[in-house]
């Protein structure tokens, strides 16, 4: 890792424009807690101010946390977070978008936004806040849920678990990242480098939902997580697949860069939206066609 | 001698005989030559080759008031060969299916290369009918059966007296064809000549001397543009400041989308094809949400999977415009035939209720300009802003003086907060203003943030669900309908004194056809107005009941089986409205709606439907 960063003492410049801490609607231990927090650091290492900043949330616990910190917001429907960033960083590159969303909005209701934003490869970075559970309607099962499971019996109404990095390697996603809320130091530096990357970048954080999900517990986390070996060569997709098959079968949970591959692009521009931009149009080009 | 004033309709089987490549020949040319052109019902079928497609075409030395009843003067039929489906051999679907549309003494031409076909109805009838071996002479003699269609338009240009030494379509060809060689430009014009050369021996042999109608260019005109509605709506859009449209395709949006894609980067701005048409209305809330002016088109079975994001639009107040160019419903219903069955969709869609805006062009002409209004419009209330158009209005063709497009074509005033605007000061996106519209500060911009909201908020973006709270929100959201109705909103167009005879209500692309029927029906001594809204939504009852409120029958005419926009201003106005009705995938003809509306005041007639197994049918109702 390239240099270390807080996980405590956010500054203050975060805590304006947000919901007062002793407001935030989240259960006593929740695994986005450390999220915040981890967010907060992340946004101080990489020295961004909140008007540079554009947060839009998902739906469900997770996405309450565009609130609960300073900076612009975005808030629509459920599982179309990904899509209302893609339109905002391609009218304003100049903006950092980080879209923070659940697996349910992510996996299920949001996967054609998922696969599709893995293929564009915008310059926008995604942290899922995984706990295997729709925790607002009060426990379903979500996509991830079954985590660490695989002797169940499955059905059609209790399919297995779908794994997001899978996914976004199938879907040539360019950043693929996890960590562990329980390891907030861990999660601060992947996201710092998640916002960094020029490109699509995920991270699927493990933030354990300590009212709905009595399997995946931070107990649980702590014994199945294990960092990604030194040695692992993140710009080899190949690799990275072997990575994964390699850590299922020993029954454990990356945690680290598991893919990195920036793809060239061509750069992009600010879109022209001030009055002084917009000037009288040349209709001629447009008109030649029809005569 | 008619000279001027004609119907053709073209017919042929699609992307085979090439039938749009012949009615954008004859648009083009004759729009250059100073006369007008409506090609608005575009007859092609949900396939891309090898239906019957038929194209009508009005011409007229001024700007025409409809496309008229079904009858043509001049039928071409380009389809050649057997189809072995067909009891009636050889395969003339243009022959079979339109021969009756022809009038008395009018003009049939047809492709002859596999055969005569027996065509003693017309004859008998006073057509004239000319067979022409087009297929046979550009595969024979020229050796490339792709100018068969300049061998019939050179054939039709000798019949109508028309560009007899070829300089119109030479430019043409040569503006055309300039990068691929003069061969090809040669081969065209011998095309042409013997399309000619073919139409005159048949004359002569015949004995004809002419066929009694006639093209002639005309001195002075204004210049125009053959153009159709999506086009034109596209250039007012990006007049007016668009820079981001996203897309998904869908007939009859997707030539919205082609357009951006090819000059929206010329002017700074991106087109976004959507992995769906979910991603394409949200990519672009986010695009507005950004600041910039966004636009979405569809049609109506994209709209119904965009209606959760109108109330995205609404309550986070993010402007947007977007267009629904209407098709036959539901579901997947008649994909290339047009109907107004969406407008229930647009001003009722979506859960809870959301302040919105519905306008709605009239005439190919009308789109750029109107266009222009509606992005005024969204970024002025922040709300999304319908912009209905039908297939035909958005396919279709027509002339359009250019004066149109250059007429206040300014970009639209924009409403943004600055960096020195919020200074010093803790900025609300929501903040409770009189006229309900808040001072916008778009993200990126130094010195504050906005917090953007889809939950119910405070005036800081902050969830709330306090009573007063959201009362007081609700009631600012929807206070910028009533600063609309007050300040925006246009009254309908009136046609003709109100008040004497019934008055015919339409919307969106029927105007021409009721304004041709009120003709009629004034020569029949029914003395009609015409009352035509294009400002639908939040309904501008002030303006309406007035007009309407006159104790004598409103008729209003609609392409939807219900009378949907019959069925609003009766909720409106307080008054029943009659109801003349077709959804059978044609336009609506002007003899129809004068029948329909002699059965309303004569036969008192509730309803009235068209185009079914019978042309007319009537339906009295107890409570009209």
């Amino acid at each position: 890792m390239p240099e270390t960063t807080s996980a405590k003492a956010p500054a203050s410049i975060w805590e304006q424009n947000a919901t007062p801490r002793h407001r935030i609607q989240w259960c006593p231990g929740c695994g986005d807690y450390a999220v915040l927090n981890a967010l907060k650091a992340a946004l101080t290492t990489l020295e961004l101010t909140p008007s540079e900043v554009f947060l839009v949330g998902g739906i469900g616990c997770s996405g309450q946390i565009r609130n609960y910190l300073n900076g612009n917001s975005f808030y629509g429907t459920h599982g179309g977070a990904l899509a209302y960033a893609l339109g905002a960083k391609m009218a304003n590159p100049d903006l950092k978008v980080i879209t923070l969303a659940g697996d349910g909005d992510t996996l299920a209701i949001g996967v054609e936004n998922f696969v599709h934003i893995c293929r564009r490869d915008p310059d926008i970075s995604l942290v899922i806040m995984d706990n295997g559970v729709y925790g607002l309607t009060k426990g379903q099962d979500s996509p991830s849920a079954g985590l660490g499971q695989p002797d169940l019996k499955f059905s059609e109404e209790h399919p297995p678990f779908l794994d997001p990095v899978k996914l976004a390697l199938a879907s040539e996603a360019t950043f693929v990242a996890q960590s562990f809320s329980g390891d907030p130091k861990m999660t601060t530096q992947l996201m710092v480098e998640a916002v960094r990357h020029p490109g699509f970048a995920i991270l699927n954080d493990f933030s354990p939902c300590v009212t709905y999900n009595k399997i995946n517990t931070y107990d649980w986390f702590r014994e199945h997580v294990e960092p990604v070996p030194d040695g692992h060569d993140v710009t080899d997709e190949e690799a990275a697949a072997a990575l994964i098959v390699e850590f299922e079968r020993r029954q454990k949970l990356p945690v680290g860069v598991i893919y990195r591959h920036p793809r060239a692009k061509a750069p992009a521009k600010r879109l022209p939206l001030w009055p002084r931009e917009l000037d009288n149009v040349d209709v001629e080009p447009m008109l030649r066609g029809f005569r | 001698m008619q000279t001027n004033r004609m119907k053709l309709l073209i017919g042929g089987v699609q992307l085979r005989d090439g039938v749009s490549t012949i009615t954008d020949i004859l648009g083009r040319l004759l729009t250059r030559a100073g006369l007008y052109v409506m090609a608005v019902e575009r007859g092609f079928a949900s396939t891309i080759y090898g239906a019957h497609q038929y194209d009508p075409l009005v011409v007229s030395p001024d700007p025409p008031l409809s496309w008229g009843d079904a009858r043509v003067d001049i039928l071409v039929g380009l389809e050649y060969d057997v189809n072995p489906d067909s009891k009636v051999q050889p395969n003339r679907d243009t022959l079979l299916r339109h021969a009756g549309e022809v009038r008395d003494g009018g003009v049939a031409i047809y492709d002859s290369s596999t055969g005569i076909v027996p065509t003693d109805d017309l004859e008998a009838r006073g057509v004239r009918v000319f067979p022409i071996p087009a297929r046979q002479i550009a595969q024979r003699d020229l050796k490339k059966e792709v100018v068969k269609n300049v061998v019939m338009t050179g054939a039709l240009f000798r019949l109508l007296g028309f560009d007899q030494d070829e300089t119109r379509l030479r430019r043409l060809l040569e503006e055309r064809f300039a990068r691929r060689g003069a061969a090809l430009i040669d081969l065209n014009l011998e095309a042409a000549r013997r399309g000619r050369a073919a139409a005159e021996a048949i004359l002569k042999e015949r004995g004809w001397r002419d066929v009694g109608l006639r093209l002639e260019p005309a001195a002075g005109g204004p210049s125009a543009v053959y153009i159709g509605g999506n086009e034109a709506l596209a250039i007012g859009a990006i007049q007016a400041g668009v820079r981001f449209y996203a897309g998904y395709p869908i007939t009859p949006a997707t030539s919205i989308l082609e357009f951006m894609q090819t000059h929206l980067p010329h002017y700074g701005g991106r087109a976004l094809q959507g992995a769906n048409e979910r991603e394409s209305i949200r990519a672009a809330l986010g695009a507005a949400a950004a600041g910039v002016l966004s636009m979405v088109g569809t049609s109506g079975p994209g709209l119904s999977l965009k209606v959760e994001e109108i109330g995205v639009s609404g309550i986070t107040e993010t402007p947007l415009v977007i267009v629904d160019t209407m098709r036959a419903g539901p579901s997947t219903g008649m994909p290339t035939k047009p109907e107004q069955g969406d407008l229930w969709l647009v001003t009722g869609g979506g859960h809870g209720e959301i302040p919105r805006i519905v306008l709605a062009p009239s005439t190919i002409g009308e789109c750029c300009p109107m266009m222009r209004d509606a992005v005024r419009l969204s970024d002025k209330y922040q709300c999304p802003v319908f912009f209905m158009t039908d297939l035909n209005l958005s396919e279709g063709r027509a002339t359009v003086r250019e004066e149109v497009f250059h007429e206040n074509g300014r970009p639209a005033e924009r409403h943004l907060l600055t960096e020195e605007d919020v200074r010093g000061e803790r900025y609300a996106r929501y903040r409770f203003t009189e006229s309900g519209i808040s001072p916008r500060l778009v993200p990126g911009t130094r010195g504050s943030v906005a917090k953007i909201n889809s939950t119910e908020h405070d005036e800081q973006g902050f969830v709330t669900t306090d009573r007063p709270t959201r009362v007081a929100m609700m009631d600012k959201r929807m206070r910028k309908m009533t600063e609309y109705l007050q300040h925006d909103a246009k009254p309908p167009q009136v046609f003709g004194t109100i008040g004497k005879g019934p008055i015919l209500v339409g919307w969106g692309s029927t105007k021409p056809v009721l304004l041709d029927a009120r003709e009629r029906l004034r020569a029949a001594g029914v003395d009609a107005a015409v009352v035509h809204f294009t400002h639908l939504w939040p309904f501008p009852t002030n303006l309406a009941k007035p007009l309407l409120d006159r104790g004598v029958p409103v008729v209003v005419c609609e392409h939807n089986f219900l009378g949907q926009f019959a069925g609003i201003i009766q909720a409106h106005c307080l008054i029943p409205t009659r109801r003349v009705l077709k959804y059978n995938g044609r336009p609506l003809h002007p003899s129809e709606v004068v029948r329909a509306v002699q059965e309303v005041t004569r036969n008192g007639a509730g309803t009235v439907r068209l185009g079914g197994k019978d042309d007319v049918m009537v339906e009295v109702t107890l409570d009209a």
